[in-house]
């Protein structure tokens, strides 16, 4: 039976992984290789690192940073920032990712994922999401939280899902970091949209959130960061607790 | 022992080299026909489209050679995920498109209206603990892919992976051919191990 992932998520600035709250207030945590190379050890089921001022910058992830982690780490390694081309992307696979994160320049170019499925295999293409909460809507951000962008998202996913995404990443702005919960109406309703593998972001901060999401969404991943980073939690002590309230998950 | 990955996809063949590295094993890229010669084990891995593969290969003119190295030299060859695939007669990826035939069978999407595809994360391998498997903890690897093999004669068959009602062949075997649909350089311990194991047994 496939197993729940528990996934590590590296915001990266400047070669570092820094943590923030709802897209702001960042600090610096670590270096990406070293804390990848204990989250491997401890059994994190994937790897997802992103640059966050690449669009911003007009410039992509690292290949440096991604080549260093997959030469120490032996687990998948999901890699975005900045990907705006097919050319962009094969420079991340050539560096060592496994699977590329498209989100900016994707939404503003839903095409880009189908020439990127064509290219690379649907199951080697991610597409992640920001939203944040608005009534009883969601709207969709772009450039790291910064954009607004009127699209609807439902609509959104179901372009990215035609189109060949493998993988989708919603990420809750509203819940990034303040290590409250997940937002789980949001994938719950999400749940129902999205056909291929879905992964949530935003909010992870105890044992029961991560729990409750699995339960109440039947995600196949969540993304965590600082509860990790800044509390006293690991991949292997989370692993045995959600597998003792019976959710499926790979033990290492 | 040399061992040699096919440079041919654009998929990540680092992390492949790396494992091989792990135990220090002479492992190098090889993408010209002529550099097969030198080759102990080839190792094909690689995601991708089954047709842009085959395309590449030809391309590079290592498809013949492949297959003669191969069938003729009888050496032993890995294929990984998307490698393994290409054992296969056909594959309908991308459109019909002919395999080496190694091994009697075709490679069709998976289908099943209940289930996620691609069929991606940690998925168990059952295995008889035996022969590559031999002595691996944990059968958890990692998957990632939306075509599968089934190949025509079970008995070649030495993994395989429930999804939802589907049965994966996730390891097949046949005499120097060994193929893996999961990417055991992915797959922390249990893939090194498992690595480790088909080298050893190439040995023998």
């Amino acid at each position: 039976m496939l197993t729940k992932r528990i996934i590590p998520l590296f915001l990266l600035k400047e070669g570092r992984i820094y943590k923030g709250e709802r897209f702001k207030n960042f600090i610096d945590v670590g270096d990406p290789t070293s804390q990848g190379m204990i989250y491997d050890a401890q059994g994190a089921d994937e790897i997802i690192i992103v640059d966050i001022e690449a669009s911003k910058k007009k410039k992509i992830i690292n290949s440096r940073i991604i080549n260093s982690m997959i030469t120490k780490c032996r687990l998948p390694i999901a890699a975005g920032g900045g990907i705006r081309d097919v050319k962009s992307a094969k420079e991340c696979f050539s560096a060592g990712a496994d699977k590329i994160i498209v989100n900016t320049h994707a939404i503003l170019n839903p095409w880009l994922v189908k020439e990127m499925a064509r290219e690379f295999g649907s199951q080697s293409v991610v597409v992640s999401i920001d939203v944040k909460k608005s009534g009883s809507n969601y709207d969709v951000y772009i450039y790291s939280g910064t954009r607004k962008i009127e699209v609807k998202l439902k609509d959104l996913i179901k372009k990215f899902i035609d189109c060949g995404a493998g993988e989708i990443i919603i990420t809750c702005i509203d819940k990034e970091g303040t290590m409250s919960g997940f937002d789980c109406n949001l994938y719950s309703w999400l749940r129902k949209l999205v056909s291929v593998p879905l992964i949530a972001s935003g909010g992870a901060g105890s044992y029961d959130h991560i729990v409750d999401l699995f339960k109440e969404s039947d995600c196949d991943a969540c993304a965590i960061g600082k509860m990790l980073f800044l509390r006293d939690y690991d991949i292997v002590r989370i692993k045995s607790y959600i597998k003792g309230k019976d959710v499926t998950v790979r033990e290492a | 022992m040399k061992i040699g990955i096919v440079n041919y996809s654009i998929g990540n063949i680092g992390s492949v080299y790396s494992a091989f590295r792990f135990f220090g094993l002479d492992v190098r890229f090889v993408q010209a026909p002529q550099e097969l010669e030198n080759i102990d084990v080839i190792v094909l891995a690689g995601v991708g489209n089954f047709i842009t593969a085959v395309r590449r290969l030809k391309a590079l003119k290592m498809w013949d050679k492949i297959d003669k190295e191969v069938i003729v030299k009888k050496k032993p060859i890995i294929g990984i995920c998307l490698g393994m695939q290409l054992f296969a007669d056909l594959s309908y990826e991308g459109g019909r498109t002919k395999g080496f035939g190694w091994i009697k069978g075709e490679v069709v999407k998976m289908d099943s209206k209940d289930l996620r595809i691609p069929h991606i994360g940690w998925n168990r391998v059952n295995t008889s603990g035996k022969g590559i498997f031999n002595g691996i903890q944990s059968n958890y690897f990692y998957f990632m892919h939306s075509y599968h093999f089934i190949p025509k004669n079970k008995n070649l068959i030495c993994g395989v992976t429930d999804y939802g009602d589907l049965k994966i062949v996730s390891a097949v075997r046949k005499d120097n051919i060994i193929g893996v649909q999961f990417h055991p350089e992915k797959s922390q311990s249990g893939g090194l191990r498992l690595l480790k194991n088909i080298i050893e047994e190439i040995n023998c």
